[in-house]
């Protein structure tokens, strides 16, 4: 790794006896984070992956070790002026209760000095960003939001001052699912634009597969048994501990990495309006299908008609099953499809654009293959590997 | 009580005058006791024993007979205003250093925490986050703080205090003679006003000082 640019953080021994303690909350802990990429500390509780994300901002002192941003020593700077270079966001948020949504956000601005204005444009960009209206939510108080505009408010909050790192622990543990999905996805898009060098603390392997460019599993003392990418974790996992973490179903959950738009869509009979049942029923025949996907003069689906509708005696528009749920977009992940196809009535998954326009399908088999194509890699590389798999350390640094 | 009536007519000026006389002294008590119980709360809110000690000297002061304080402060301070302020000092610290202390326990350590990760120094946390969000608390300490002043104070009549008090003992030194009811009840008609003016003052205070945000 000698070759590689300079890494946005360092650890370097780093170590944290908390008084009264024998052992080490964090053991001498060595460690690059890339600039851009969105790590994962992940590791059953107690491993001591929050007590290393905030020995990074040092809202806890390090007993031994070294922290290095940009290749600057911060073991030594005034901690404060050092936390308002980083972005911090909590589980609950903790946004200040007594202070608008625009007050709160402008806090870390505003200590830094900026003038009104350009406070006030940063508060309205940072809405914006985090999808919400400027308009209406600048005046609002925090206990007015729903927990997952708070969350977006928390996140707009620690990007205030555009900080080139953000800690994140747990940003998403206490929310619901669905809506943690959606805010998972959205932080990701966001992402992708801002290129923000991120520590995510988390003890779901899930959320860390689908979430970081590197996974560092950590055991008790933060040690790491295993820092890599996702694909590489799911496929050749270093050592038993690492097994166990992941759990059952790695190739299932490898199915987060992959996106729709990364398989081939296959081919689905469709029909437009005006609908005629002569040439419906035909279609139906020539196909190998037992539906027909019926659009409509957008080319978005519609519902799918089977041959017994086509052939019942009352109107078209009555008869059929709807295509929702079962309708994705390209950038939504296998899983999800596979997990839309199991409830879906054909066993597929519609694939459509931004827009709403079909097209094509997602069938079992596509997912089956890509799972093979998964398996098949990963004991070609352990074959590579052998004799002996590569011991973490190695992989660490 | 038709004569009650027009004794108050007839003495509307001065007891008016005993009114504001009794509301300025215990506003300036107020204000001192305000100063040093929210200071005593802040140095001590994070430190258990020096929080428990506080406490309970504050607590031992207002056990103390109003009576008996007064007449031990006739030594050092005389009669008059000086021990009638002092005295209502003593009195009023508890509930407001106990509410301070409470007010700044009670603040999320989630808030805390994040104020602290996004950069806010000690003094910072304090100004912007802590004693704004502990604010109602410590306002209603004040308020309780308040009433029972304007109880007390009556009292201090006995040390040639100022207030309303001094009419309720000129009654009590009169008994059986027809001016000593009117006294009395007029005395205590005064500082039963004054508290519930007071009570009001305070919560009209508390809404324009508390942030929409943490009303209920």
């Amino acid at each position: 790794m000698t070759d590689a640019p300079q890494p946005m953080i360092r650890l370097e021994g780093l170590t944290k006896v908390f008084p009264g303690q024998q052992t080490p909350a964090v053991d001498h802990l060595s460690m690059d984070i890339p600039e851009g990429e969105i790590i994962i500390l992940v590791g059953p509780s107690g491993c001591g992956k929050s007590t290393t994300m905030r020995l990074i901002n040092r809202l806890i002192e390090p007993t031994e070790g070294r922290v290095f941003l940009q290749g600057e020593d911060v073991t030594t700077v005034n901690p404060d002026a050092l936390r308002r270079r980083i972005g911090y966001v909590i589980q609950q948020i903790g946004l200040f209760p007594h202070m608008t949504i625009a007050d709160n956000i402008a806090v870390v601005p505003r200590m830094l000095g900026w003038d009104r204005r350009r406070v006030r444009a940063r508060v309205d960009e940072l809405l914006e960003t985090v999808g919400m209206d400027p308009g209406t939510y600048r005046g609002r108080y925090p206990k007015e939001l729903s927990g997952g505009q708070r969350q977006r408010v928390g996140v707009a909050r620690a990007m205030a001052a555009d900080p080139p790192i953000l800690l994140m622990d747990e940003p998403f543990g206490a929310i619901d699912p669905i809506t943690r999905d959606r805010l998972q996805n959205e932080f990701l898009r966001l992402q992708a634009d801002l290129r923000k060098t991120i520590v995510f603390v988390t003890h779901d392997i899930d959320e860390a597969i689908k979430m970081g460019d590197r996974i560092a599993i950590l055991q008790q003392g933060s040690k790491i048994a295993q820092y890599d990418t996702p694909e590489r974790i799911l496929t050749t996992p270093a050592n038993e501990f690492v097994e166990q973490f992941i759990g059952h179903g790695a190739s299932l959950k490898g199915l987060t990495l992959v996106r729709v738009s990364d398989v081939d869509l296959a081919e689905w009979p469709v029909a437009q309006a005006p609908l005629d049942r002569g040439a419906l029923r035909r279609q139906l025949a020539e196909s190998d299908k037992a539906s027909l996907l019926v659009l409509d003069e957008r080319r978005r689906p519609v519902k799918w008609l089977t041959l017994r509708d086509i052939e019942s005696p009352g109107s078209l528009d009555d008869v059929g099953l709807p295509a929702e749920p079962a309708i994705v977009e390209p950038n939504a992940t296998l899983h999800d499809a596979l997990d839309l196809m199991i409830t879906s009535y054909t066993g597929t998954v519609i694939v459509t654009d931004r827009g709403g326009a079909y097209q094509g399908v997602v069938e079992l088999d596509t997912i089956m293959r890509r799972v093979d194509e998964v398996r098949r890699a990963a004991v070609e590389r352990m074959r590579k590997d052998e004799p002996g798999s590569v011991p973490a350390e190695d992989l660490a640094l | 009580m038709s004569r009650f009536v027009s004794y108050v007519e007839r003495r509307w000026d001065h007891l008016l005058d005993l009114t504001i006389e009794h509301a300025q002294v215990v506003i300036v008590a107020l204000a001192i006791a305000t100063v040093i119980s929210v200071s005593l709360g802040i140095l001590t809110y994070r430190r258990e024993h020096a929080a428990n000690a506080v406490l309970a000297v504050a607590g031992i002061f207002l056990t103390i007979p109003s009576f008996a304080l007064l007449a031990l402060l006739i030594t050092p301070l005389g009669l008059g205003y000086e021990p009638t302020v002092v005295a209502l000092v003593m009195y009023a610290l508890l509930p407001i250093v106990r509410n301070t202390i409470t007010g700044l326990r009670s603040v999320d350590p989630a808030v805390i925490e994040s104020a602290r990760g996004m950069g806010m120094n000690g003094r910072q946390r304090l100004l912007r986050i802590e004693l704004p969000l502990a604010w109602p608390v410590i306002l209603t300490g004040i308020r309780v703080s308040a009433v029972m002043l304007i109880g007390i104070a009556a009292i201090a009549a006995a040390v040639n205090g100022p207030g309303l008090g001094s009419d309720i003992f000129d009654g009590l030194a009169r008994v059986g003679s027809p001016a000593a009811i009117n006294l009395v009840l007029g005395g205590t008609l005064g500082v039963v006003v004054l508290a519930l003016l007071f009570d009001a003052v305070f919560l009209l205070v508390g809404r324009f000082t508390t942030s929409r945000g943490i009303r209920d």
